[in-house]
């Protein structure tokens, strides 16, 4: 038995840790754990703030999913204040949300998951021909013909297309083989390319997707030119309590919003489209399959026992989400609880997740028995979020010092994580869960009247359970499947940006152009003591928002996140969470070069800065920086 | 080890001059120089060696690597490849854990005193650092090892620079600046949460190009990305001046256009780019599209929330209302305050331009 150690985890948000004890001889992983080696305390910092500044703090919990912490917490304090934003406002976010997880999931497959699956050096053996020509195929064979409604297509022709040609990849090859060959590998650098897992793809694979990583490392950022227009700047886009801060006036070219601004996003949009249609789906499925047909369909874990999700984009205006109106029009019902997927959707129990779940202590909470925290009150007894308290217990490593580690300890605490639950069991999050839980609802008959994109899902599912020829229980519950499915889903993402651009234009067009809803600004309007809950369905899954204001100000503010679901460590009676899950579920080939560990911890596009929580710490002396913008600063 | 210019790079990779030349084109523009500049960074990037380039991450968001990979001139592939060795990254580097630590200490140790160490994210000192372990070592511990030969340090974004959003009351892990733990080096300050991606861009380059850290004022900001106040810079700037607000979101004034002062513009008391370069290239930018500035390149800017209370009410040269109606008794008490800050800034320019204290690298 070894033990194996990978600290920094690299290409993801933040700071992560894995150890798994590997039996070399089997290549089975017996035990693993996951551990975020880094907390913040934003939470903490929260408290007595003013809640309509509460969605720019908490956006800065994370840049990469940036805008998914904002929104969720705009819910979050709208609710609290029952504040129904205009409708325009709800259209605006929600095409500013679908454009967020399409640029994040390319962003993740591209680069920061791709080169676990495709080497440089790999592609130099490629054939440039022979590439143009898988180009064309991949194209002919993998492109899924699904799309949302549009209304009014502006998009003459594919604008973003793959280049096919043999000069291209020529040239290609030639750059890749000039780095190489001077021995400066920089971003290359250290990685392990003698890997068997990088022989499963023949070369031409290799040498097109690093075609496709350095095109779409240029082009990501188009994708979220409609925060730029709405929100003025990408990461950290700005809102306002109530709506947006980009009035609409077709009067005035100052405005924030008129037809000039329209047009900049609708380019956007099809753009969108496009990338994802060309590019980012053909490659996953093409990839996908030829692993799967060499047999790797391992590493799903706790996605084969269970899922959770909370569903999103409001088709309209609600009135609140502990009131259950954010769930009665929604486009994706993803919000439930499946167990037990893998057995087949006839055997999988769907259970609902219903608006009064979410003031019950016992349905939703978070364990802290193996999180470098304390409870105060009893070790025991998890906590509902609006209850959270986090006081720091750090106990240091199983063998080292508190400030060098050799190996963590997984008999007691190893983790910044706390470990949050659904009625006391694991569940993990993620475009997986939102597939299967939707995928599970159709075919049970829940969804009697199912949305676009409802169907869109079920269609992907089915299509691409026809070219791997595999039931969706079998592929999709594998560390390809949650790679390929978050593929699938920025399809869907990118014709929700236009179905919602659609929506905004049309009502524009009807005389409607508030995009604020300004009667709760001022906080005498608002009540002594309340408490908000705001959903939102992440890039890396559901996650939920939790604020309690007194008097004003912020008294209690918590995220339970999605990476805390799934990178969340042990717990005695509900077992281990999703990557811990995964891990075990992997086979690893060489214990000193576990690429398999790091491919199927990199499938659920880690976000670690998102995950760690805060303590009520009290008495810390403070910094006192004085400001004087024409004469500078002074720290005391 | 000799070190490849730039030039030596475009030729190794089989790049013809005319594709070198527009990158310098490219170039010149974004770091805000003249055209006629354009023979000097010709030349710049013929001789001088490429930067390493390693980038650590400490308390932060990796929004700041986000927005750096947003850039567009230069193209984020382009710098990536091309103009800077990027050897050590938590974001883009292919490799992972004990390979990963070994190449970085390869790395230090083969170009001792000539690597940049670029550093996303704030410091967290409290209880030995324990808060934020890499590599099974307090990030603390690192920062400071890795800086210690470092030619020079870029601080990206308000967490590196100034401790950011963790070192916000009550400052739980007691996060601090970069430059708190490092001691004496050069050290060029990027603030902004994040910096606009070519701000970031363009500070790598100027050091590639030049072989020095590009000129800095008294805080360590480029001074040609932050050397103007957003007010200076906005187009919303007339509609101050004729004193024309937006009163509340969404209201008339804000479907106009107009100034945002009222609704809590940090502008006045902001420097940077903003205003002038805009996002994604001149497309927008917070004020455009109707949300004041909230001064996230200021230090401790988030301590000034609430954000949405106006200057008067924390501004640190005192009552803006009451110095405006002192000074010029004038119906819009913003203007009267605006002229005397403008003053007291020019006279900050004229001081610093009688001072040669521009940091350099040799």
């Amino acid at each position: 038995m070894k033990r194996v150690v990978v600290d920094p985890v690299t290409r993801i948000e933040g700071h992560l840790r894995v150890e798994v004890k590997l039996d070399e001889t089997t290549g089975k992983v017996e035990d693993a754990l996951s551990s975020g080696t880094a907390w913040r305390g934003l939470e903490l910092i929260m408290n007595d703030r003013d809640p309509r500044d509460a969605w720019a703090f908490i956006q800065r919990i994370c840049g990469v999913c940036t805008t998914a912490h904002a929104l969720s917490s705009l819910r979050a304090v709208e609710d609290a204040l029952q504040i129904e934003i205009p409708r325009n406002a709800n259209y605006i976010r929600n095409i500013m949300a679908a454009s967020q997880s399409v640029q994040d999931h390319v962003i993740h497959f591209y680069h920061l998951h791709a080169l676990d699956w495709v080497s440089p050096v790999s592609a130099l053996k490629a054939d440039p021909a022979a590439t143009a020509a898988l180009q064309n195929t991949i194209l002919e064979t993998y492109k899924l013909p699904f799309a949302g409604p549009i209304e009014f297509d502006t998009n003459a022709y594919p604008k973003e297309f793959p280049k096919s040609t043999t000069v291209y990849f020529k040239a290609m090859q030639d750059k890749i083989k000039k780095i190489v060959e001077s021995g400066q590998l920089g971003i290359f650098a250290a990685q392990w390319w003698d890997h068997p897992d990088y022989d499963i793809l023949p070369p031409e694979v290799h040498l097109m997707a690093v075609a496709h990583y350095l095109e779409m490392l240029d082009k990501q950022r188009d994708i979220v030119t409609s925060h730029v227009v709405f929100g003025g700047k990408n990461p950290h886009p700005h809102y306002v309590v109530g709506g947006m801060s980009c009035s609409i006036s077709m009067n005035d070219m100052n405005a924030p919003v008129n037809t000039e601004r329209l047009a900049v996003v609708d380019r956007s949009i099809n753009t969108t489209i496009d990338l994802v249609n060309y590019f980012y789906v053909p490659d996953i499925l093409a990839i996908g399959q030829l692993y799967v047909q060499k047999g790797y369909i391992d590493g799903g874990g706790l996605a084969k026992e269970r899922v959770i999700g909370f569903g999103d984009y409001p088709e309209d205006t609600f009135s609140g989400t502990t009131n259950g109106s954010f769930h009665k029009n929604l486009l994706l019902r993803s919000n439930g609880i499946v167990e037990n997927f893998a057995q087949g959707v006839e055997i999988a129990t769907f259970y609902e997740f219903k608006p009064e779940d979410l003031s019950d202590p016992d349905v939703l909470n978070e364990g802290v028995e193996h999180s470098w925290y304390k409870y105060p009150d009893s070790e025991g007894k998890d906590l509902h979020p609006w209850d959270g308290v986090t006081k720091a217990n750090y106990t240091g490593p199983k063998e080292g010092t508190k400030t060098n580690w050799k190996t963590l300890d997984e008999e007691g605490k190893y983790s910044w994580l706390k470990t949050p639950k659904w009625r006391g069991k694991m569940a993990e999050v993620g475009p997986l869960a939102r597939y299967i839980i939707v995928y599970t609802k159709m075919k049970k008959g829940l969804l009697p009247e199912p949305t676009w994109v409802e169907k869109m899902i079920v269609d992907q599912i089915e299509a691409v359970s026809k070219v791997l020829n595999l039931k969706p229980e079998v592929w999709m519950t594998t560390m390809v499947g949650r790679t390929a499915v978050r593929g699938l889903e920025a399809q869907v993402h990118a014709y929700i940006g236009k179905y919602f651009f659609d929506k905004l234009v049309k009502n524009i067009k009807s005389g409607d152009t508030a995009v604020a809803n300004m009667t709760k600004w001022d906080p005498s309007t608002w009540p002594k003591e309340c408490k908000g809950v705001g959903l939102y369905e992440a890039p890396r899954g559901a996650l939920s928002h939790w604020v309690v204001i007194k008097d004003g100000k912020i008294s209690n503010y918590q995220a339970v996140v999605p990476t805390t679901w799934n990178a969340c460590p042990r717990d005695g009676k509900a077992g281990h969470g999703a990557y811990e899950m995964a891990m075990m579920d992997t086979k690893v080939k060489i214990a000193d070069k576990p690429l398999e560990i790091l491919k199927v911890v990199r499938s659920f596009d880690p976000c670690m800065a998102c995950a760690t929580h805060l303590y009520n710490a009290t008495g810390k002396k403070l910094r006192v920086v004085t400001t004087d913008p024409y004469f500078g600063t002074k720290t005391e | 080890m000799k070190r490849e210019s730039m030039w030596e790079v475009y030729l190794r990779k089989g790049m013809n001059r005319r594709s070198f030349i527009k990158s310098c084109v490219a170039l010149t523009s974004i770091l805000g120089l003249s055209t006629d500049m354009l023979s000097t960074v010709v030349a710049a990037a013929e001789k001088n060696a490429l930067p390493v380039v390693i980038w650590l991450h400490g308390h932060e968001c990796t929004g700041c690597d986000e927005s750096f990979l947003r850039s567009a001139t230069p193209l984020t592939s382009d710098v990536v490849l091309n103009m800077i060795a990027l050897e050590y990254s938590h974001a883009l580097s292919a490799s992972a854990g004990e390979p990963f630590e070994a190449h970085l200490h390869e790395i230090m140790e083969q170009f001792k005193g000539k690597y940049i160490l670029a550093v996303e994210g704030a410091v967290a000192t409290a209880d030995n650092g324990i808060y934020c372990m890499t590599g099974g070592r307090p990030f603390v511990e690192v920062v400071k090892e890795v800086a210690k030969n470092a030619a020079a340090i870029i601080e990206y974004g308000s967490c590196a620079t100034w401790g950011g959003i963790q070192a916000a009351k009550p400052n739980p892990t007691g996060s601090v600046s970069v430059t708190d733990v490092v001691g004496n080096k050069p050290i060029v300050k990027v603030p902004g949460c994040p910096p606009i991606p070519e701000v970031m861009t363009g500070v790598i380059m100027h050091y590639a190009l030049f072989g020095q850290l590009p000129p800095l004022d008294s805080e360590g900001r480029p001074k040609q990305f932050f050397a103007n106040r957003i007010h200076d810079t906005c187009y919303r700037r007339p509609f101050f001046d004729a004193g024309m607000f937006a009163e509340k979101f969404d209201d008339a004034g804000s479907k106009a256009g107009w100034c945002l002062y009222k609704l809590g513009c940090r502008g006045p008391e902001t420097y940077n780019s903003c205003g002038n370069m805009r996002w994604w290239n001149g497309l927008s930018y917070p004020i455009q599209s109707g949300h004041g500035c909230i001064g996230c390149s200021n230090p401790n800017f988030w301590d000034d929330a609430p954000f949405y209370n106006r200057l008067p009410s924390y501004a640190p040269i005192g009552d803006i209302d009451k110095v405006g109606a002192a000074v010029a008794g004038l119906t819009v008490a913003g203007v009267g305050v605006h002229a005397v800050a403008s003053v007291i800034q020019k006279k900050k320019h004229q001081a610093d331009e009688n001072k040669p204290e521009d940091k350099k690298v040799d």
